[in-house]
């Protein structure tokens, strides 16, 4: 086999319609990316900022423009900051949790055992489930009439103090098969002789998941967490199926204040608090990366 | 430091016996090498001493002490596996003080542990490199970290599975010699699997050939090539393997031959067969050779054969050729001028270093009580 390179006889003066031909064959690759980019990320991107750089009035029929102010007023007014503040209590409810959970069921179902196929189904069902499906069968569950949990007052939604946890319960649940399977699959993949050698080095059940399991999986800890945030911040139809924001305002999350199911909010105001949560999105995102990344070992 | 006892060891996976009635002494400080085909149970065999598969009967000792329900990490013994099974998030460091820090209840003092640490990096030529991790490390240097990191906890047995098959061939024979180094320093009980017989043969102090769950034969390197059990070890044994043919037992004058359906071969020792027996005859390539075409006599006996390939080697020629349905191969002096492909040729087997075989059983006739081959074996 042999590969020939064909070169003009003088690569300097190439003629100048081949370059623009290539040029143009350069362009025409790019061209499929480059429309899904624009039609769905940049020109929204600046439609958003366009957005919030004008305020409509009452009617929705005229958006003079007013500059940042309104960004400003909105980014430090007290109905972004309280989306602020219930995003964050998900996010704190939802993350941990749903990665410990998903560790206890991929490490409990991670056996050689007969029909633990069964159960591992079982575990990774809700992948399989829509949200507003899962929402609905929560709510059958801590519904405030008929629900089974009626009785258990932490898990009250029509509690201010509770209706937040009781919603991103919803959450963590419906994420857990995503959190086992994930789990599940990178315990899978820890070579067999590296646990038998822990075993033969001496180290007891405890030492040799803290030691050597959790090392070895923490990439896909790293993802879960980054992928787990994001679906934090992102929730809504578990919201608006089970509290629709409520009791008052203490379920109603960054997202749901933007998403406005109850009209509330003019766009000019909704546009500036996305521009808030991107922010917010990459802040999150940054701190994760500098405090995971040095813990995460990637194969060798 | 103690041996290894295997007292009627049976290992089960279901319906499957991968080890059957095994008995086994490994002397304290001796390196065995458990050796044959993929799947014979010889690594079975090595993780049942290591703990890692239960024995389903029988009794297994290490030292004085029975460890059939002993935990691995009980046994004091340590383990290289042949994908070196490093802790891939540990510094090379961190990998070799596993073992010592590994159980909270025995760990060694810091001064100590470091001590032990230097010093195994030292032996293994790896120093350098405590503070990398196994991933920047070449294949050469895992398998010392796997090493070390056995040596450091100063076992009463080190278990080995085929750790040097995942090197290329010049670091395999480097690191064999190593190995026997190795051993010779510390004095401590080996048991090294492997399906390699030249690793075998250069290395152990006894092998033991182990075929379908059984120990076909025990014994140095020289004795199971010179006096091998059963036709599995004559042909396992040996590079190119032993020439075997069946045939039927005939005397004349003081010795014997053997009638095979491509010509008479000459035996000086008939190993208590008489005529008629039938038998299978075995010669080992060195021991065989294509008769000068010049001194060509009809009456002399031999096997007609024809040459199929010749395999240069540099110091010596292979010479594969077919004698009926069997491919037998004759070791040729280089000086020699070969005959070309294609060519019939005679082979002589040397009378004085034939081997008999008994066809039913695959024991070898005589085996234990003669010696058919002239030169005797020195012990040690």
């Amino acid at each position: 086999m042999s590969i020939t390179v064909e070169s003009s006889p003088d690569g300097a003066t190439k003629r100048t319609g081949q370059r623009v031909r290539e040029a143009l064959l350069g362009w025409a690759f790019l061209l499929p990316a480059m429309a899904i980019f624009v039609t769905f990320f940049y020109y929204p991107l600046y439609r958003l900022i366009d957005m919030s750089l004008h305020r409509e009035n009452r009617f929705g029929t005229a958006a003079p423009y007013v500059g940042p102010s309104q960004l400003v007023d909105t980014l430090s007014g007290s109905d972004f900051l309280e989306g602020v503040k219930h995003s964050g209590l998900y996010m704190v409810y939802t993350v941990p949790l749903g990665i410990l959970l998903g560790i206890l069921l991929a490490v409990a179902a991670n056996r050689r055992l007969k029909g633990i196929r069964v159960f591992q189904t079982i575990f990774s069902s809700t992948v399989a489930t829509s949200v507003a499906v899962a929402s609905v069968i929560f709510f059958t569950l801590v519904n405030p009439e008929v629900g089974y949990f009626k009785d258990v007052s932490w898990l009250s939604l029509s509690n201010p103090d509770t209706a937040l946890f009781s919603v991103s319960l919803s959450s963590v649940w419906q994420n857990l098969g995503l959190t086992f399977i994930i789990v599940l699959a990178s315990l899978q993949a820890i070579p067999t002789e590296v646990e038998e050698a822990a075993a033969l080095d001496g180290y007891g059940p405890v030492r040799h998941f803290l030691r050597i399991t959790v090392p070895l999986i923490s990439p896909a800890l790293m993802f879960l967490a980054v992928v787990l945030v994001v679906a934090a911040l992102q929730a809504y139809a578990q919201i608006e199926v089970l509290t629709n924001g409520g009791p008052g305002t203490s379920t109603q999350t960054l997202l749901f204040k933007i998403a406005d199911p109850q009209g509330i909010r003019p766009l000019g105001i909704r546009a500036s608090m996305s521009i808030g949560l991107f922010a917010l999105t990459a802040i999150v995102a940054a701190g994760q990366y500098a405090l995971l990344s040095k813990r995460v070992h990637y194969g060798d | 430091m103690s041996g290894v006892t295997f007292d009627e060891v049976t290992k089960r996976f279901g319906d499957t016996t991968a080890v059957e009635n095994m008995s086994l002494e490994v002397a304290d400080g001796e390196f065995m090498v458990l050796l044959g085909p993929s799947g014979c149970g010889k690594s079975t065999a090595l993780r049942m001493i290591a703990g890692l598969e239960e024995v389903s009967d029988g009794m297994l000792s290490i030292g004085n002490r029975v460890v059939n329900n002993i935990p691995p990490r009980e046994r004091d013994i340590a383990m290289v596996f042949q994908s070196y099974a490093l802790y891939p998030h540990m510094s090379v460091r961190k990998n070799i003080e596993s073992p010592l820090v590994a159980n909270r209840a025995n760990r060694l003092p810091a001064g100590e542990r470091s001590e032990r640490i230097d010093e195994a990096a030292e032996v293994l030529g790896l120093t350098d490199y405590l503070d990398r991790k196994p991933g920047e490390l070449s294949g050469g240097q895992r398998q010392r970290v796997a090493l070390a990191r056995a040596i450091v906890r100063r076992p009463e047995v080190f278990l080995m599975d085929e750790p040097l098959s995942n090197l290329d061939a010049k670091l395999r024979t480097q690191t064999r010699l190593e190995l026997v180094e190795l051993h010779r320093r510390l004095r401590t009980t080996f048991v090294y699997v492997t399906h390699d017989q030249v690793e075998a043969m250069t290395m152990a102090d006894r092998i033991a050939i182990i075929n379908d769950g059984h120990v076909q034969q025990v014994g140095r390197p020289q004795e199971v090539y010179d006096r091998p059990a059963n036709l599995f070890v004559a042909r396992f044994i040996g590079s190119p393997p032993m020439n075997t043919i069946s045939g039927t037992v005939g005397t004349s004058g003081t010795g014997g031959n053997v009638a095979t359906e491509a010509g008479v071969v000459a035996v000086a020792e008939l190993s208590g067969s008489r005529a008629g027996d039938e038998v299978v005859l075995g010669v080992r390539p060195e021991y065989l050779k294509p008769r000068d075409p010049s001194k060509d006599d009809p009456g002399a006996g031999g096997l007609r054969a024809r040459v199929e390939n010749i395999e240069m080697l540099g110091h010596e020629r292979h010479l594969l050729t077919r004698v009926g349905n069997e491919v037998m191969v004759a070791r040729l002096d280089p000086a020699l001028p070969p005959p070309s492909i294609g060519d019939e040729v005679v082979l002589e087997a040397d009378a004085a270093n034939v081997y008999l075989f008994d066809p039913s059983t695959t024991e070898r006739l005589g085996s234990g009580t003669s010696t058919p081959t002239a030169t005797v074996v020195a012990d040690g």
